[in-house]
């Protein structure tokens, strides 16, 4: 079984050869690794990968295989994060090309054809884990020796695959926000979903305890929505390549209803607060980030996938940190001081990774509860 | 007592040990031990540590700790307390045994009495895990899913319980080790017996619902006061559930789960740590099902464990280093991992590699034992292989656990089984289950077919396919490829590729030879020598870049930069991480791989000694060895760790990238030293005693002409290769003589033949005595003492000995001898004697470093039986109870110095010191559990008093001989050993109990006025001996097996395994009895007046320098 040979380019002029995973077109990204050793199928179909080439740093991917690719995105289907694979191209020392696990019907090889995704295996990812860490970030190429093709970017498609594609220069997040308003479930409350590209396991979380859920286009404007809190998702890309964005956040935030903030949710939060977000040399992804809560002794394991941070000290005075990242300090969540407003950097609705935070969403929807009663 | 001053005072905390090492609880208790202690000095508590094994790194006299080489028994355990006065105790780094001794204490209300306080989790957390009820209702609290389970005091309960559950069940053992006790019933008869036994040793045994085909996944979880709890890592098991985890094939991390799964189990084992309020350390093992994703607890282990171990070695987090802070309040997110020096203590490894535990089994050591695996712990020790692909982690594995092997490419010749046969061995799991399963998949059998059979995950088998695939191609080459005119350009045929694809998957160039091999019909390959054809590949693949890249193991899957020197090579990578690099000498110290019977944790402390040594004298030592339980293998041990094969191929590759040839290969027993001549070929510098010192030891031939040359005795001895010859060399010296076959046989080990009968049982055993399967045969000298000499030269020259004397006369293998320092029944002219010998041999090999001689006493004259040129497994014996360290003494040597401060001598020693083996009979069902010629026990214990009967009592007790208390039994042997009797009989009567014997002995007894009850022999109608000690009525025997009599050896044997069985002290040696009576008598004086005293240190100043004493 030989397998097309593919050439791995780095930024930095490196090249390393491997072989095809997937389909045999050409593509390029952000070049970034996840430490995670399960979870590829959610790492693969989460939006905030879009632009982005991961690395898997454990070598062996695929080996449970992957349920049959969800028909409906409606149905949510677990396991997966979204219907797309949003990577721009997948880089693994081993793949596994049989299905073996009861709950799948697909391999890893199979999903990335299906989804024109580009992959290679056979790549020293150690290697390329330390590169990305000591050049405090990469880009990189994918070229397959017979390309058929390009990897679409959408409307970034503009963008050949000559250049290194960067998503931090572009807007990233109009190309996985939804098109179209939807709501989900039934309940009293009803949660407004703003869709930067949020995963699906935040809305199952959300419609698990039985809220009604909205879910948002990127612009759509506040004022339009009857809701009784709001969440601003994850999603991809620079949170300053947002528009307007931050604008709106800040007129919903005049509402006084309460806001959940996760991943890119939390940065735009705040921004539209008035910190500052920048960009980190390589970024925080997988499962085993700890963060400790301000000011006590507590702390929990989080599944984190982000490259800007909140910068020390431009946090205005009437935010408090919340959480903050045990390894490097660096700000992993924010609270209003008064108003019912918090966001946190991690994932508490994991998928994949430990779900040790999930007690954020009781909180909040707790509060929104008590929030909607007064 | 050290005065540090860091030690606050009357900080003193009281650590519980593990003991002697036995099946079930091993090595793995000295490296948590350790590390624990590491920690708790660093927090300033002066520790008290009661642990009677003497062999281990944990039982060193460093500054801030005392060493009480006790039993781990309530009664002495108070006695320390009553002197020391700890405020403090820690009972989670000494496994089962410190577990059971901390409950025992709580219970006896002694904790309270002393105001000793017990840190971590507590008594009544630790009592609810072992109890299987209170255990299973507290899961159903916390709604965690249990399998359906009944505890049960009774037999009728137990079976009433199953017919509920239905059959199948398993029933297992509360308050037990390994899985003692516990099993598979598929009706009600094998339940009977299972449940008679398990009660037998424990209160209540608890009905199962059987999971037999399940996967079997364990996590290992952290917790501080602060609740903050993490999972270190988790591990799956090859084989399902079913068999023990102990004698599992387990991997780490997980690899056929998905997230769902991985998080399901996570989030169970941080629920459970939290509600338990578990501080500190926790293992939680689960059952997953393959078809569901259904699971259910199976147990949960508060405390350190033998996986923990693995897991600290398998994730580079140390365990038991964190555990022990935390357990002393720290909190995890305040600490900071050593290993990595960067990430916190809160934070989960991510694994960039996978490990691979196999364990070795030395089943083929005892006669007759079952060697099905269950849910009964058999294995002796293990190995762990690290790769960045499963084949090659799990090839590597196989190379490590038995050094004979090359890998799993090599077809098993045994293997011709019809499809029935096969099935029945795919399906019920022995220690060779893996190499059937690789052997069916090269008879063409599917994955599907295994798996359905097996219930072995089907990764797993595709894997394992992988192998076969890639062993047909390097057949396929051999046979296709046409004759070239050398080796080395038919090797440069082979397509780079391929070459690279075949190391990959973890063959090894000898594997790649054999298969060459076994693909050529012509001779072309067979003309070569097997060590041009190693050196071919080699070279080959060194020109072509095919080497393999260091990778450390860091925790974070390089996130971050860590300085960390925990190294493993892999084939499945192109680049090496970066390393500082200095100019400092570097030498490669060789460990001792697996731990076995015969080879232990006592090479593990010479390796770690002398790893010190080197270190302290500012040299760069770089530790090799496999062994996930061990000391040696831990962060801080050496300059640099590889954790990798014991192989010349390997040990090649480290020295080549380290840039280094000097080698020590006598610090970690037989195997490194075997390992010395291919690397004397390979041109590396041994350190210590030359080639041609270790080889002309080593061989008999050599060897024995020396010793005539020097004129020093030695027993008889003759290579046979014909029954002709035999029978002529045995009417020259007359029986008995001890036969040992010169070539690997399974069960034909040595023996000793004491008459015609015996030696024609042998002679039917080794079918084909020939020219190439001889035999070695030699006159066995009954009635002779047994005496070691441990001791160090330098250049030919003898620097230091000292003489260690059995209790047992010879005959008895020197593991499981019962050994005395100073020797006490020895002339001083037979001292004079041996210490001359060994002057003459040390200068006939000139040894230079450590050595070991054993001699045999009779009559004042002296015959040497062996001399091994290197360190013995008595050197941490001799050096505590001497008070030199002699493996830091034999470094000095290696690095060409001469040891200064061993001027000492026995004759000022303040006490006596005794080593008594520990043996593991009791797991190994089947097994005759009797002393001989072959090594048999698992472990020891090393204690120290001022008499020889103190020293001897306390190493009795410490290795569970255990005052009679219900009865006696006495069986006493041939005529010679009965008259031993006497002497001791009026101790025996002052026990105050029923004294039982057979028949013979009772009479003969009799005869001389001492009145015992007479019970018939095994079989020989009711109330016999065996219902005896079945009802409880003995729970003291002895049993001297007469030697000769097959008949008796059966019934004896029925005795023997009976004892064990149901938990009774055993004793089957005539000399060992008489010591140990006589000790026991003077139990109630010795335990009154016996002023507990601490192992004093190491005369050296502590940091290993000689020079400044």
């Amino acid at each position: 079984m030989k397998k097309q040979s593919v050439t791995l380019e780095l930024s930095s002029g490196k090249k390393l050869v491997g072989s095809l995973l997937g389909a045999p077109v050409k593509s390029s990204g952000e070049l970034v690794f996840t430490t995670a050793m399960v979870g590829y199928t959610e790492a693969l179909s989460d939006p905030s990968y879009f632009g982005q080439i991961l690395v898997f740093a454990y070598p062996l991917i695929g080996n449970y295989g992957l349920p049959s690719p969800p028909k409906n995105r409606d149905l949510l289907e677990r396991q997966f994060e979204s219907q797309a694979v949003h990577a721009s191209g997948v880089i693994i020392s081993q793949a596994c090309y049989d299905v073996f696990h009861w709950t799948s019907g697909t391999t890893l090889d199979t999903w990335l054809k299906s989804k024109g995704v580009p992959g290679i295996v056979g790549l020293d990812t150690r290697y390329l884990v330390t590169q990305i860490r000591d050049h405090g970030g990469l880009f990189a190429k994918i070229l397959p020796s017979d390309a058929v093709g390009e990897r679409s970017l959408g409307d970034f498609n503009t963008v050949t695959h000559e250049d290194f594609f960067d998503p931090n220069q572009h807007p990233v997040v109009t190309e996985v926000s939804t098109k179209e308003r939807k709501v989900y479930g039934k309940g009293k409350y009803k949660i407004a979903v703003y869709d930067f590209g949020v995963k699906w396991n935040i809305l199952r979380s959300l419609l698990d305890k039985g809220f009604e859920i909205e879910v948002l286009p990127w612009q759509t404007d506040p004022s339009d929505v009857d809701c009784s809190a709001w969440i601003l998702s994850n999603g991809p890309g620079n949170p300053n390549q947002t528009f307007d964005t931050k604008d709106r956040i800040r007129k919903l935030m005049e509402q006084n209803k309460p806001i959940l903030g996760i991943c890119l949710g939390h940065q735009l939060l705040s921004l539209a607060a008035g910190a500052k977000v920048v960009h980190m040399s390589y970024g925080h992804r997988s499962h085993n980030q700890p963060v400790f809560v301000v000011g006590k002794k507590k702390a929990y394991i989080t599944s984190q996938n982000h490259s800007f941070k909140i910068e020390e000290g431009s946090l205005p005075e009437d935010w408090n940190v919340w959480f903050r990242n045990v390894n490097d300090n660096s700000i992993e969540g924010i609270q209003h001081q008064s108003l019912p407003f918090k966001s946190i950097q991690f994932h508490p609705e994991s998928s994949g990774g430990p779900r040790d935070t999930a007690w954020i969403f009781d909180e909040f929807l707790d509060g929104v509860k008590k929030h909607g009663n007064e | 007592m050290a005065t540090n001053k860091g030690i606050a005072r009357n900080r003193k905390l009281l650590l519980l040990g593990s003991g002697g090492l036995s099946i079930g609880q091993a090595g793995e208790f000295d490296y948590s031990g350790t590390q624990a202690i590491k920690a708790i000095v660093e927090e300033g508590f002066e520790v008290l540590l009661v642990n009677p094994n003497i062999a281990t790194v944990q039982t060193n006299p460093i500054p801030g700790v005392k060493v009480f080489l006790y039993p781990l028994t309530s009664l002495w355990v108070e006695k320390v307390i009553d002197q020391e006065r700890p405020e403090f105790i820690v009972g989670s780094f000494g496994g089962q045994t410190a577990l059971n001794c901390l409950i025992e204490l709580e219970d006896q209300g002694i904790l309270a009495r002393y105001r000793v306080k017990n840190l971590g989790t507590s008594v009544n957390t630790l009592k609810m895990t072992e109890d299987r009820q209170k255990f299973a209702e507290q899961m159903l609290l916390l709604d965690i899913p249990i399998p359906p389970s009944v505890a049960c005091s009774t037999t009728q309960e137990a079976c009433l319980a199953a017919t509920k559950i239905s059959y199948p069940v398993i029933v297992r053992c509360a308050y037990a080790l390994g899985g003692l006790g516990s099993g598979f019933a598929d009706n009600e008869k094998e339940l009977i017996d299972l449940v008679n036994q398990g009660l037998s040793c424990s209160p209540q045994v608890l009905v199962e619902k059987s999971l037999k085909g399940w996967k079997e996944v364990e996590y290992e979880v952290m917790r501080d006061r602060d609740d903050n709890s993490i999972t270190i890592c988790n591990m799956e098991n090859f084989d399902p559930l079913g068999v023990h985890t102990g004698d599992s094939i387990v991997v780490t991390p997980s690899q056929s789960l998905t997230d769902d799964e991985y998080q399901k189990l996570r989030n169970a084992s941080l629920k459970i740590v939290q509600e338990l309020k578990i501080i500190g350390e926790c293992n939680a093992q689960y059952a997953l099902c393959p078809e569901t994703s259904e699971y259910y607890i199976i147990e949960v282990n508060a405390r350190l464990s033998r996986s923990s171990a693995l897991a600290s070695k398998a994730s580079g987090y140390p365990i038991a280093y964190i555990a022990a802070k935390v357990i002393l309040g720290s909190s995890l997110v305040a600490l900071k991992n050593p290993v990595t020096g960067i990430t916190s203590a809160f934070y989960e490894p991510a694994l960039d590699y996978v490990t691979v535990k196999i364990p070795r089994w030395d089943l083929n050591k005892f006669k007759s034992v079952s060697k099905s695996l269950g849910s009964t712990m058999k294995s002796v020790g293990e190995v762990m292989g690290i790769g960045r692909n499963f084949p090659e982690a799990l090839q590597k594995a196989v190379r490590m656990v038995n050094e004979d092997s090359t890998g799993l490419g090599k077809s098993l010749d045994f293997f011709d089984k019809d499809k029935e046969t096969l099935e029945e061995t795919l399906e019920n799991p022995t220690d060779n289950r893996l190499f059937y399963i690789l052997q069916a998949l090269r008879l063409g059998y599917s994955v599907e077919f295994i798996n359905k059979v097996s219930s072995v995950d089907k990764w797993f088998l595709s894997q394992l396919e992988r192998i076969v695939v890639n062993e047909n191609q390097i057949k396929d080459f051999s046979r296709k490829a046409s004759v070239q005119k050398d080796i080395f350009s038919f090797l440069s045929s082979i397509p780079q590729d391929d070459l690279k694809s075949w190391k990959k998957v973890g063959f090894s160039d000898n594997q790649i030879i054999n298969l060459l091999l076994e693909g050529r019909s012509d001779d072309f390959l067979k003309n070569q020598s097997r060590f041009e054809l190693e050196k071919a590949l080699r070279q080959t693949r060194k020109s072509r870049a095919i080497t393999p890249v260091v990778k450390k193991i860091d925790t974070t899957s390089s996130e971050y930069p860590s300085p960390s020197n925990y190294l493993y090579l892999t084939y499945d990578g192109d680049f090496h991480d970066h390393l500082e690099r200095d100019n400092k000498r570097s030498i490669l110290i060789l460990g001792g791989g697996a731990y076995r019977i015969g080879a232990s944790v006592e090479f593990d402390w010479c390796a770690v000694a002398c790893s010190e040594q080197i270190q302290a004298s500012g040299f760069k030592s770089i530790i090799i060895n496999c062994n996930p339980e061990t000391v040696s293998t831990d962060y801080n041990s050496s300059s640099s760790l590889f954790f990798e094969e014991l192989t010349v191929e390997r040990i090649l590759d480290i020295a080549e990238f380290e840039g280094t040839k000097e080698v020590v290969v006598s610090m970690g027993g037989q195997l490194p030293n075997k390992l010395a001549g291919s690397l004397h070929s390979y041109d590396f510098n041994l350190l210590g005693h030359s080639f041609s010192t270790i080889d002309m030891a080593e061989d008999r031939n050599k060897f024995s002409s020396l010793l005539d040359k020097i004129k020093i005795d030695q027993p008889r001895w003759a290579k046979i290769s014909s029954p002709e010859a035999l029978n002529h060399f045995i009417e020259e010296v007359g029986f008995p003589v001890l036969l040992r076959p010169s070539y690997v046989l399974s069960g034909a080990a040595m023996k000793v033949a004491y008459n015609k009968e015996s030696l024609d049982r042998y002679l039917d055993f080794v079918t084909d005595l020939s020219k190439d399967y001889p035999v070695v045969v030699s006159q066995f000298i009954s009635g002779a003492r047994e005496l070691d000499l441990d001791g160090i030269a330098k250049d030919g020259e003898v620097v230091f000995t000292i003489v260690s004397e059995h209790v047992e006369n010879a005959g008895i293998h020197s593991g499981d001898a019962t050994t005395v320092v100073p020797a006490q029944r020895l002339y001083v002219e037979t001292v004079r004697k041996i210490k001359r010998a060994a002057r003459q041999i040390a200068r006939g090999l000139k040894l230079n470093g450590p050595f070991n001689i054993q001699f045999l006493a009779k009559d004042n004259q002296i015959k040497v039986i062996e001399c091994n040129a290197r360190a013995a497994r008595s050197f941490p014996f001799v050096s505590k109870v001497c008070r030199i360290n002699l493996a830091k003494a034999s470094a000095e040597v290696f690095l060409g110095r001469l040891p200064l401060s061993l001027r000492h001598t026995e004759d000022e020693l303040q006490y006596v010191g005794v080593k008594a083996a520990m043996f593991s009979f009791s797991r190994l069902k089947g097994a005759d559990p009797v002393v001989g010629v072959e090594m048999a026990s698992t472990g020891e214990v090393g204690c120290i008093a001022e008499s020889f009967e103190g020293a001897m009592l306390l190493a009795m007790e410490a290795s569970r001989v255990k005052l009679p208390e219900k009865g006696i039994l006495i069986s006493a042997g041939d005529e010679k050993s009965k008259i031993k009797f006497l002497d001791i009989i009026d101790d025996i009567l002052a026990f105050h109990v029923p004294i039982y014997a057979t028949k013979g002995t009772s009479l003969f007894l009799e005869e001389r006025g001492v009145k015992t009850i007479s019970l018939p022999w095994p079989g020989e109608g009711n109330g016999n001996v065996i219902d005896y000690i079945k009802n409880g009525g003995i729970d003291f025997v002895i049993n001297i097996p007469k030697s000769s009599d097959l008949k008796e050896l059966t019934r004896g044997s029925q005795i023997r395994k009976t004892s064990v069985e149901f938990g009774c002290s055993l004793i089957t040696n005539v000399e060992k009895a008489v010591a140990c009576i006589k000790s026991f008598s003077q139990k109630g004086p010795f335990r009154l007046n016996h002023k507990i005293k601490n192992l004093p240190g190491f005369l050296d100043n502590h940091h290993g320098n000689f020079y400044e004493s």
